[in-house]
Order: structure tokens, then sequence, then C-alpha cells
């Protein structure tokens, strides 16, 4: 208890008495009986002290009551003003503050809380509460009844308390202004920097920066939640970032930066409240007063900002706080940016990437086809979305034969579309096999196994050999789709299907050759599973029948050989409607048009 | 604080001098622990009590409503001017039965 009459702030003759006690309901009831009895060495009417004590034990109740943390070691303050015509009355508390209703309604009578605001505004004549950085006031007034002889009081003792009052209001308001200003201007910086910066570390440091300034804080720790921790991102002294671990949210030991991030609460901490042993903040040094504060976008905690005034205890001011809580706003949306920057620039390398496969596949594909007469070849392969494994080659082997390749390489992307090269590069590096396709599949399986087994894929081809002299089509398949060959006189084609293992599975593979004559007016069809397999809405598949089907309509006798390609699309696209294909469809059409 | 039974059914609460923040819990839960099945009325002597704040006030409340809840009563006697003052203040005055 601590009551000092005060001189007034000007020589007039005014009056002023001050007290300030522990924040308890004892002491600030012992702090009221003090004014009562210093107003009545004035002479002041006893019904006025009367009224004076309850008012003001209901105001520094309040203070009392909604004080929390370290607001509750600083002292309740009184101050009395007493004038010619007035009393004046300013208790300070350091609560989060409240909004004084102008009108307060009594509550019901069977409700046991709820008549200390009723009481004051009916015990005075005016009352009004003010906020400030450093804590709040409630002023009170109300009239005397009755000046009191001989108090040497004169109207202007009156006035010169309203001018000290003013000036005192002044001087908070330009301290405050003053505090706010700095505040807006990091506000405005960081408003306009928003978006702009993609360097998240040096947007941080700047934010350390001024958050230290801004808040009076010696120590600061920026930590960055990644899954269930809280990763040490900045801290100030810069040196401090090294010696701070991760904090695991789901596992002990606890911290007060994990429960303020955990809860999504700010956590108070400091002489009196010392963080635990185990927490890591104990080691760091000095702890006068600290802060965490979680922040947040949106719902989801995104990390915490820690101040510390290493010597001094006094609390950050609700000002400091609450500019705090806009940066740790800038700074979760920020991150939040880079975060968004991070998954596009991913985005874009892979888009990069399938356009590398999508070239690398397109120059596997022949840039012309042979057509030695009295034969017709006719070829396609087009991708669907993703770029995929599909490639077929034809190649003029001199004047007596033809080689088609077709083969669809598992996977998408860039690895299949090398392997595609790899397997074509392959088959065209052993040109005295050409004749015989399928001793042809068994060396390039036997060359390719080991490096498809390490990779862990696979390859399904075909190749036919096309004898132009004889007119016979050798072939031979590992794991591919069946060859289809529509010959005049048949209803629907027939299917040369060679059961073979695909290439990469078995490297001693032995592969079966399949002879297949191709007489005049005859179509024989190669294609990838993207054809057979393609589906309706329904989810049907196309299947080898209907391509059996299609096949006596690509006859010379009835399609012009440039109408080809058209044609089996224009069949396929009918199947699947509006579905969108997800394989590639790749297709070789030979006719014998003599 | 005296409490003391006056009879099976009444129980007297004396020598009070203030119900306020600092005591008001403490005063309330001694009552209410001192209260037996039998009382119907609870006799409070405020001929002593200075000073009555909006906690004491809550005090009085809670205890009218416990008395309420076995079909009894708070009496309140003697209440001081600075007393009776805040209980019309407040219009309690009009829920308990005052004894002058």
């Amino acid at each position: 208890m601590n009551p000092t009459p005060q001189p007034p702030a000007r020589s007039v003759p005014c009056q002023t008495f001050c007290v300030e006690s522990d924040c308890s309901f004892p002491a600030v009831r012992e702090s009221a009986r003090l004014v009562r009895e210093w107003l009545n060495q004035w002479r002041i009417d006893d019904s006025e002290t009367t009224a004076w004590e309850l008012a003001l034990v209901e105001a520094a109740n309040n203070a009392v009551e909604y004080a929390a943390g370290p607001a509750r070691l600083k002292p309740v303050r009184i101050e009395i003003l007493l004038g010619e015509l007035h009393v004046e009355a300013r208790v300070f508390d350091h609560t989060a503050g409240f909004d004084l209703p102008t009108e307060v309604d009594l509550p019901d009578e069977e409700t046991e809380g709820g008549r200390g605001i009723f009481l004051i505004k009916s015990l005075t004549d005016s009352s009004e509460y003010l906020r400030g950085p450093e804590g709040n006031v409630l002023r009170l007034r109300r009239p005397r009844l009755q000046p009191s002889e001989p108090l040497p009081l004169d109207h202007t003792a009156d006035l010169e308390i309203k001018l000290a009052d003013a000036e005192r209001a002044l001087s908070e308001m330009s301290e405050e202004l003053a505090s706010s200003y700095e505040s807006l201007v990091a506000m405005f910086r960081y408003s306009a920097e928003l978006g702009s910066h993609a360097n998240l570390a040096e947007f941080a440091q700047r934010l350390v920066t001024d958050l230290l300034q801004l808040t009076e804080s010696d120590v600061l720790i920026l930590r960055i939640r990644s899954d269930d921790k809280l990763n040490p991102f900045l801290a100030h002294p810069a040196d401090l970032t090294a010696r701070l671990s991760s904090l695991s949210l789901s596992h002990p030991p606890t911290s007060v930066e994990v429960d303020a991030a955990r809860n999504r609460e700010n956590v108070w901490f400091g002489t009196n409240h010392p963080p635990e042993p185990t927490d890591p903040l104990s080691g760091i040094g000095p702890i006068g007063m600290g802060l965490v504060h979680p922040f947040r976008f949106g719902d989801r905690c995104l990390g915490t900002i820690t101040v510390i005034r290493t010597l001094r205890e006094t609390p950050l001011s609700s000002a400091q706080v609450n500019i705090l809580q806009t940066l740790g706003d800038f700074l979760a949306i920020q991150i939040t940016n880079s975060r968004l920057l991070d998954e596009r620039t991913r985005s874009r390398i892979t888009r990069h990437e399938l356009e590398i496969a999508a070239n690398i596949q397109r120059s596997l594909l022949p840039v012309s086809l042979p057509s030695p007469p009295p034969f017709e070849i006719s070829a396609s392969c087009t991708n669907a979305g993703e770029v995929g494994g599909d490639f077929y080659d034809v190649l003029h082997i001199g004047n007596s034969g033809l080689l088609f390749v077709i083969a669809d390489v598992m996977g998408k992307g860039v690895p299949a579309a090398l392997f595609a090269a790899v397997v074509r590069t392959a088959i065209r590096s052993v040109p005295g096999l050409f004749t015989d396709p399928a001793a042809l599949l068994s060396s390039i399986n036997y060359t390719l196994c080991d490096d498809l087994a390490r990779v862990d894929m696979f390859v399904t081809a075909k190749i036919v050999y096309l004898d132009l002299r004889n007119q016979v089509l050798a072939s031979a398949s590992a794991g591919h789709c069946p060859l289809l060959v529509w010959r005049p006189g048949l209803a629907e084609a027939v299917v040369i299907d060679n059961a073979g293992l695909p290439l990469g599975i078995e490297p001693d593979t032995r592969y079966s050759l399949s002879l297949t004559p191709l007489p005049k007016g005859s179509v024989a069809l190669l294609h990838t599973d993207g054809i057979s397999e393609l589906r309706d809405p329904q989810g049907n598949m196309f299947g080898t029948d209907r391509l059996r089907s299609l096949l006596p309509s690509l006859s010379p006798g009835l399609l012009a050989f440039d109408q080809i390609n058209q044609r089996v699309f224009a069949d396929l696209d009918a199947f699947r409607a509006r579905v969108a294909p997800t394989d590639d469809q790749t297709f070789i059409v030979i006719r014998n048009a003599s | 604080m005296k409490i003391t039974h006056t009879d099976t059914n009444n129980l007297k609460v004396s020598a009070l001098t203030e119900i306020t923040a600092a005591n008001a819990a403490q005063i309330r839960d001694a009552i209410r622990a001192a209260l037996q099945p039998a009382h119907q009325v609870l006799d409070l002597d405020l001929s002593t009590v200075t000073f009555l704040d909006s906690s004491g006030l809550g005090v009085l409340v809670a205890l009218h409503k416990t008395l309420r809840s076995r079909g009894g009563q708070v009496r309140l006697h003697n209440p001081t001017p600075n007393v009776l003052q805040v209980l019309e203040l407040t219009r309690l005055h009009r829920i308990f039965d005052i004894v002058t």
C-alpha cells in the first residue's frame, strides 16, 4: 500500500490523492477506505464519501478480477482530484479492457453477479473508459454536493484540473500516436511487399528486425511449422538459431511455444511464470518477460513468434501485442504465398519434363512412311494427356521387305519415353535379324532385360516383317496386342496371336514366329491397347472384335488410302462418345492394294 | 462472523462487518455449510455491516436462492443506512424480508 498525496501539476489550489495497491481484492478494498478517509479530511459530505468508496471498490474489483498473467503483478492505482465543484477519480487497470456501456440495466433479481457497473454508473455523474498502450483507465466524476469551507478552492481550480487533464490526455495520445505511426508504417510496407517477395528468408529477417524494435524486445525466435514440428527458422541474436532444435507438437517434452501452437493462443511467461526446466527457452538466458504468439492462416497454425525482454519484466503494451499479431498475419500470408509458389514451380518443372518426353517420343516416330507398291502403309500415334510409352517404327529393308515395330513401354513421362528410344535403337542395331522377328525379339530382350528389370519396367512389342516378294507377314509378339489380318472373302479379320512374355521379364525368353499371307486386297492392323481398351461412357471396352469388324471397311476396294486414319478415328470417336481416352492410341495399317 | 442455531428451524448469522469481494465466497460457503436440512429461516443480522459491495449482494442473492429452494427465506435484520441504500439502489430490497 502506497498512499502518496501528490502535488498538483501546476501551482493551483486543487487537491490530489493517489494510492497504489497490490492487485488483490483485500488490497483494493483498503485503498478505497483510504480514499474515503482522505475525502473526509476535506469535509466532503458523508453521503458523497460513501458513494465514492463503493464506486471505487467496484471499479478496483474489476481491475483485479480481469487482470491476467503478468498483469496481476502490476499495482492497481487510484487517483483522486478534488475540485471545487467536482470530484474525479481515475482507476488504472492492466486488463484486456472492456467496452463501458452507456446505459446499464439491472440484472434479473435471481442473478448473483452483474451489478458492479450498474452501481458505478448510478453512483457517479459521468464515466468513461480509456484504453492506452500501458494500461487502461476508468475515469469517474460526480459533483460535490456542497463546497466545504474553508477549502481554498475556487472555480479557477476546477478549470485547472480540466486543463491538467487535457494536457495529460494529449500527452498519452501523442505517445500512442507515435507508437501507432511506427506500426502503421511497418504494416503499409509489409502490405506493399506481400506477394512480391519470393524470398521468405529475407522477408522474415526484416520482420524480425522490425518486431524487435516495435515490441522493445531483446530476443526473438521465429519457428515455422512443418507437419507436427515447430522448426527454428530465424532468431535474434543470430547465433541462437543454431542452438535451437525442432519441437514436436505431438510428443513431450512440452514447452510454452508448443502450448501456444497447440491452443492457438498467446502464452505469456516471465520471472513469475518461468518456462519449465525441460523447456528449450529456459536455457537461452535471463527472461524478464516473454510472449509466444502463434500465427495462423485460416485455422491452421503456421508457426510461432516468441519475443523476450531479458531484464525488464514489463509486459508488452496492448498496442505492441497488436502489432505482433498483425505482422504475424503478414508472415502467415507470405509463408502461404511462398508454399504456393513452390508448388507452382514444381508443377512447371513437371510440365517441362512432359514436354521433353513428348519431344523424345515424337523424334522416335518415322518422318515418312515407305509405301513400296503394291503395299500401302498408314500409321498414327496420338498421346492421351500425359506422355506415354507408345511408339512405332517402319523400316524399309532393301527391296525385299518392310519391318514394322509397335511397342508400349510401361509407365509414362520421361522414363517411358527414354526406354522407348532405347528399345527402338536396340532393334535397329541388329539388322541381321530383321527377317526373323522372333529371333529379333529374343535378342533385344536378352540385351535389355537387366536394364529394364533394374528400374522395374517392361515393354510389350510386336515385330512384323513383310516379305514383299512372297506377300507374307512374319510376326512375333512380346506380350503385345494381336496382329489382325483381313483377307477378301472373310467376314472379319483373323487374329494372329503369338503369346510371349513382355520384354524385360525373363532374359532367356524364346519368341515364336507366325507366318500369315497378305494377298491382294488384304488389310493388316497392328495396334496398342490404347485402341482395343478404349472405353465408352458406360465403361465398355472397344475390344478386339470391333477391330476385326472394322478391318473390311479399310480394304483398298472400299476406302482411299489417305482416308484410312480418318476412318479408324471416326469409329473410335463414335464409340467413346465424349469420354477422353486414357491411354495413347497407336496403330499401323498395312494394305495390299495390287 | 458468528453463526447461531436459534432453534431447529432458524439459523442466525451476526457480527459481520463487511461483505465484499474480499470475503464474499468465504461467507457464503460458511453459511451454506452451517445450514441444516431443518433450517427454514436464515436470519442475517446486518446491524454491524458497514460496507456491502456487488459481490456482497451476490452472496445475499445466492443464500436467498438456497433457502427458497427448500421453501424457506432469508430475513435481513436492521441493515445500516449504507447497506439499505445499496439494496434499494439495486432493487433487491424487494426480494428480502427486511426486519427493522
